[in-house]
């Protein structure tokens, strides 16, 4: 589904990715874990479109994306939920849903995954609390059926029983629609619970793979990798 | 009480239409980031594209439609040739906008050459206001202005087109995220906000001397009324617009011209100096 | 960083050396041509450093240059009240410097209060003051209104008063060494810990004014300079052209400064100066033939250049001798 081929990339001529690769098959879910700055972010903006290459391939189920704009590569099928959710505040919960997909009659769906936000649906969204506006990011994004889930840090500021009703969200959506996820994520209980690969990156580069099983066995594998 | 009145009914004329081409230009900024110094421009082509169209006969009404249409289809080509180049680089547009704006100038000098012309008001006949009468075409301006803000402000918050834009307006790179065709996005807008300042030019053709230099008095006065009142809002030129406008207007009623020039200058230096984000968000604030 | 300062100090000085011959080797009336041109350089110094140093638009910057011209007028018309027996150029120069110092100085108190004007705004708060003056002179009868005030004496180099000086070559000297003299100061500002740190506002001001230092009365002090330069500019250039009106004013001539420096190069000093000598040189030979397509023109090549050399003609050229220069 998702084939990233040794990418430079970076911010103002800086470089942040040094030839990252990494590979993901329909359906497949795998955790990005690293210390802060090595590039997860980074990666996520790359693919998305945000940020240019400098070398280096993107390919989504066969054809490439890098070098497209971003609205390109999201109608191409990536969804993504930004690190800091990045929703629109002064609009409202359903507003921000219906911009996932413009051309969407209703949100009922993204309602019925996330309750929460169904009972919010004329609130503007900055006055949610950051579990419910995660839930909005996540909901929103979705909103268009991508192929490919793109999250960033989403258990980040968000209290861990939201998190949990979040994880049962994702599991759901993942199954059922055969969704592939790339997660960002310092919670390792959480990227646990929906992953199948953990993924380390260092400078730049993926440096290691573990199964999610070994590393539920023995966490201390990731050890040397996290900041904490 | 008659003077009243007609005073009062023309600074409202002078308002709406100021408020008309200030709309235009704010959605122009909000959405692309662009400051459109050929603004003033698109509103005098709406006014020479009115009386052309008149003298090669075409009805008054359908030549009020079809310029700011023509005016629009030229903020297209205008977009795609000129804005989309110089796209995150601020101050290269303002300058290829000026450049515009003085091509412009200069192309209708060429063929029209540098004198004005008059345009005739339909006949759409006078009212009795206090016992004098008052032309009626003037009071249609007014109402068409109030029609076109009023859809313009439907459009942005009745429409998913609308609610695209305001995305856009609020965070582009995560509306693009998410699938918002930008590129489209910024075409249309330049274009629309082309269109609004042809409207008004094209429905003042008769009121003003249609010369090239017609949309330099709008310029100023458009920009003073969104920086009144506030950047990144869609009521901010309304309310600006309303304050310079009625200043402008009433000053030159009372003094002339050229105080008024000086008097909104001073007003405007002052309100900024005490509301530096624009009289609408501090308002909101307090809200 | 060094080895660019040198590339444009170069670049002057390559450029200055035509200029000296130019009165021997040309006809007189075109040093006189050329001594009007200093001038309008002058002004698009100022321009020059304001923006393209300071990053700070000034769109409607002939604003200065003809409350100069007048000033200038004025001192040596004898039209000051009470001082009408005064002839003296150089008290011209000083009521120019200090009333449009003055005037960007208060100017740049307002424009800059709080989180002060930026990018179009500021332009477009100039450009209303550039009609807003431009109408006031037209008004203003004492000042001869559309006509101007006349006849206004030549250069004079006493105390107060004394000879005249007309012979255009020595004026072209004269100016040519205000011009150097001006553009020297300015590169040694510009260079200097208070230019650096005007060129670190342009870039990114929070984080000037986060280190500690005060943005806002670094903006207005720069304001001023720039402001008393082109005050100076329109002082000198009266006293050659012989009649100050409101044109020289408004926005007419502060377009023009405008096209100069975005084509000449706004990133440096000289690159500004040769556009605008370039430009007006070019006008006066093309206008004539071209007439009304002259303009049209401008705005062409003005429009074509934004989008395909922004760093102007004289600054492209600037940055490929630069470019050259490294790989040796």
């Amino acid at each position: 589904m998702l084939e990233v081929n040794r990418v430079c990339s970076g911010y103002g001529g800086g470089v942040v990715l040094d030839g990252f690769s990494l590979a993901l098959k329909a359906g497949e879910a795998v955790a990005l874990v690293g210390r802060n700055g090595v590039g997860k972010t980074t990666l996520m903006k790359t693919i998305m479109g945000l940020i240019r290459p400098s070398s280096g391939s993107i390919a989504l189920a066969g054809k490439r994306i890098d070098g497209r704009a971003p609205f390109e590569i999201a109608r191409a099928g990536v969804g993504y939920a930004p690190q800091g959710r990045e929703i629109f505040a002064a609009l409202s919960v359903e507003d921000n849903l219906l911009l996932g997909d413009l051309a969407a009659r209703t949100a009922d769906e993204a309602y019925r995954l996330f309750p929460a936000l169904a009972a919010r649906r004329n609130t503007p969204a900055g006055r949610l609390s950051g579990g419910q506006q995660q839930q909005l990011a996540i909901a929103r994004a979705l909103m268009a059926r991508p192929r490919l889930l793109l999250l960033d840090e989403p258990s980040e500021g968000v209290q861990p029983t939201v998190v949990a009703e979040i994880v049962a969200a994702l599991g759901q959506i993942v199954a059922q629609r055969g969704l592939a996820l790339l997660l960002v994520e310092q919670n390792i209980e959480m990227a646990l619970a929906l992953v199948s690969r953990f993924v380390l990156v260092d400078q730049g580069r993926a440096v290691a793979t573990h199964a999610a099983s070994a590393v539920a066995a023995d966490p201390s594998l990731l050890m040397g990798a996290l900041a904490l | 009480m008659r003077h009243a009145a007609v005073l009062l009914l023309d600074s409202s004329n002078a308002v709406l239409v100021l408020i008309l081409v200030s709309l235009g230009l704010a959605i122009i900024f909000g959405l692309m980031n662009v400051i459109n110094m050929a603004h003033g421009e698109f509103l005098m082509l709406g006014a020479y594209g009115a009386m052309q169209l008149g003298r090669i006969g075409v009805p008054f009404w359908l030549a009020l439609a079809l310029a700011p249409m023509l005016v629009g289809a030229f903020g297209l080509v205008i977009e795609e040739l000129l804005i989309a180049k110089t796209y995150n680089r601020l101050i290269d547009s303002i300058l290829a906008t000026w450049g515009l704006s003085l091509f412009l100038r200069q192309a209708i000098v060429l063929v029209f050459g540098p004198g004005s012309y008059a345009v005739a008001a339909p006949d759409v006949g006078a009212v009795q206001i206090f016992g004098g009468p008052y032309p009626v075409y003037r009071l249609l301006v007014m109402a068409l202005s109030l029609a076109a803000i009023g859809f313009t402000f439907a459009v942005f918050f009745r429409t998913r087109f609308g609610l695209a834009a305001r995305a856009v307006v609020a965070n582009r790179d995560m509306a693009a995220c998410l699938g918002v065709n930008t590129r489209r996005l910024d075409r249309i807008t330049f274009a629309f906000g082309a269109g609004l300042a042809g409207l008004a030019g094209a429905a003042m053709a008769p009121l003003i001397s249609v010369d090239p230099s017609a949309g330099l008095g709008y310029l100023v006065p458009a920009f003073l009324s969104i920086l009144v009142g506030g950047l990144g809002s869609i009521s901010g030129p309304v309310v600006g617009g309303a304050g310079v406008g009625a200043l402008d207007s009433l000053t030159s009623a009372f003094y002339s011209p050229v105080w008024a020039q000086l008097a909104v200058f001073v007003a405007v230096l002052f309100v900024i100096r005490v509301f530096p984000s624009g009289l609408v968000a501090t308002l909101r604030r307090e809200a | 960083m060094k080895s660019r300062l040198e590339t444009q100090d170069l670049a002057a000085l390559g450029a200055l050396a035509p200029f000296l011959v130019l009165p021997f080797v040309a006809p007189t009336w075109l040093a006189g041509d050329f001594a009007m041109y200093f001038a309008y350089a002058l002004l698009a110094l100022s321009l020059a450093f304001i923006w393209g140093h300071c990053g700070l638009l000034s769109l409607g910057h002939a604003v200065y240059f003809g409350v100069g011209a007048y000033a200038m007028s004025v001192t040596t018309l004898g039209m000051i009240p009470g001082l009408a027996s005064l002839r003296s150029t150089w008290a011209g120069l000083l009521l120019a410097i200090v009333l449009t110092g003055g005037l960007a100085f208060a100017l740049g108190w307002f424009f800059f209060a709080a989180r002060g004007l930026a990018g179009a705004f500021l332009g477009v708060m100039t450009l209303a003051l550039a009609f807003i003056f431009e109408r006031l002179a037209i008004n203003a009868s004492w000042l001869g209104g559309l006509n101007g005030l006349m006849n206004v004496p030549a250069l004079t180099l006493g105390l107060n008063g004394g000879a005249e000086i007309v012979d255009p070559v020595a004026v072209y000297f004269l100016m040519l060494a205000v011009v150097v003299a001006v553009t020297a100061a300015l590169r040694l500002v510009a260079a200097s810990d208070f230019g650096v740190t005007l060129a670190a506002i342009r870039e990114n001001e929070l984080r000037v004014a986060a280190l500690g230092h005060d943005a806002r009365a670094l903006k207005i002090r720069a304001f001023t300079l720039a402001g008393a330069v082109a005050g100076l500019a329109g002082a000198l250039f009266v006293t050659q052209f012989g009649f100050a009106s409101p044109s020289l004013i408004g926005f007419s001539l502060s377009a023009d400064a405008l096209i100069w420096v975005a084509l000449g190069g706004r990133k440096t000093l000289i690159s500004a100066l040769l556009g605008a000598l370039a430009l007006r040189f070019l006008e006066s030979r093309l206008s004539g033939a071209l007439g009304a397509l002259w303009p049209l023109a401008l705005g062409l090549i003005f429009m074509a250049s934004v989008v395909l050399f922004p760093d102007g003609l004289f600054g492209e050229a600037i940055g490929a001798l630069e470019r050259w220069r490294r790989r040796r």
